[in-house]
């Protein structure tokens, strides 16, 4: 009798952990309809959006039960959703029991996230080497790379004291676009519009934007659109922060180059 | 010039790889997710700055490219096409656009953010196409390709 009760929790804490770390619609109302059929229960269903999940089992018998779970818009983990989509693949192999599938998923959940200095180290890689892209020189390089070194640490800080997303996106293309005004007025050859480009590049909402296409193309149209809109406000709030900052700085009587 | 685009395409790996790092991508698919980007990248450049193709239709085979290369590695390698492909964007995603537009509507060169401006919507359009393309072709293609590589080791 319990024991509808326990699937259907296993499914949806699934497929809620899918969902929290960036994995699509299609893919996490697919896991968790495959858990429930692994387990033999015969009336389900599932109706997952952005930041929900919704599933019910066995409507018309005695044990019936449903369970709702709001999910919020988190970020991103890959690690995890390969791990969690292999789990599902063993479930649905039949390569694991119920209490096995608990224990394994308490693993992923509570896996470990690389250390810090990782983090910040990528950002600043990931800053020079885009900057590099769109023509920036090794100087330019070599700036981005530090400025994005401070960019992710400021995000952490952020992270830390829980600052609202969108204040953060503001303040970190604030701060990027004003730190690269420095070496431009210290009269180094530099083009400061190159290392901006790179070090936005970590803010820009590719990650909302591609998995909002993969929901339209699956037909999750409602999530689609969340996270559309999700991606248009970050390009937004990002424009408006280097806006707003170079703005300032005119003001101030700086040149641009 | 093909010295500079081979370079390009050794940094935007690295780059990709770099932010496949800071997704948490698993440590085995590191060099995949960089080669998924690079070869975005390659492409984009090769077909825009080389061929002189339009913005946009070098954005769509470039992003076609890269989706079919993260669905192709995810029947490989047994891992979401996710981890490929979110990676694998970024050197797409129109970073510049999103500045420079901006950049001109705060100077008041309005010819100029309308230029920036519709390039960036043009970049972003050309993505959907390019990844809904290449969502179209059947699992059953890219699995199948899979057995012929097996057969043939």
């Amino acid at each position: 009798m319990n024991e509808t009760r326990d699937i259907l929790t296993l499914a949806v804490e699934i497929g809620d952990a899918m969902l929290q770390n960036g994995g699509e619609i299609y893919r996490v109302e697919d896991t968790v309809m495959k858990i429930m059929a692994a387990y033999q229960l015969e009336d389900y269903d599932v109706y997952v959006l952005s930041n929900g999940i919704f599933a019910s089992a066995n409507e018309g018998k005695e044990d019936a039960c449903s369970m709702i779970r709001h999910v919020p818009l988190g970020s991103v983990n890959l690690l995890k959703i390969s791990k969690l989509n292999q789990l599902a693949r063993d479930i649905c192999d039949k390569k694991c029991t119920i209490s096995e599938a608990w224990v394994r998923m308490d693993a992923i959940i509570h896996h470990k996230k690389d250390p810090l200095w990782i983090r910040v180290l990528c950002t600043g890689i990931g800053s020079g080497g885009f900057a590099i892209l769109f023509g920036a020189n090794f100087l330019d390089g070599s700036i981005a790379f530090g400025i994005g070194l401070l960019l992710q640490l400021l995000m952490l800080w952020f992270e830390k004291h829980h600052v609202g997303r969108f204040a953060n996106l503001l303040i970190c293309s604030m701060f990027v676009t004003a730190l690269s005004l420095f070496p431009m007025c210290m009269g180094l050859p530099v083009s400061q519009d190159k290392i901006v480009i790179g070090c936005i590049m970590p803010l820009v909402p590719g990650i909302a934007f591609t998995t909002s296409i993969r929901d339209f193309y699956n037909s999750d149209y409602l999530s689609g659109v969340i996270h559309l809109l999700d991606a248009l406000l970050t390009a937004l709030f990002i424009s408006v922060g280097v806006g707003l900052t170079i703005y300032i700085f005119q003001s101030l009587g700086g040149a641009m180059s | 010039m093909i010295g500079t685009i081979f370079l390009h395409f050794i940094i935007a790996m690295i780059a990709t790889l770099a932010f496949a790092v800071l997704f948490q991508a698993p440590k085995s698919e590191w060099g995949l997710c960089g080669l998924t980007g690079g070869v975005g990248w390659f492409v984009y450049e090769y077909l825009h700055s080389q061929q002189g193709w339009h913005l946009m239709l070098a954005t769509i085979v470039a992003t076609l490219a890269l989706t079919l290369l993260s669905r192709f590695f995810a029947v490989l390698r047994k891992h979401p096409a996710t981890v490929y492909l979110l990676s694998g964007i970024f050197p797409l995603v129109p970073g510049a656009g999103i500045y420079y537009a901006a950049f001109y509507l705060i100077s008041g060169n309005m010819e100029m953010f309308s230029i920036k401006g519709t390039e960036t919507v043009e970049t972003a359009g050309a993505i959907v196409i390019g990844i809904i393309l290449a969502m179209g072709l059947p699992q059953a293609w890219l699995n199948h390709l899979k057995k012929k590589e097996k057969k043939a080791i």
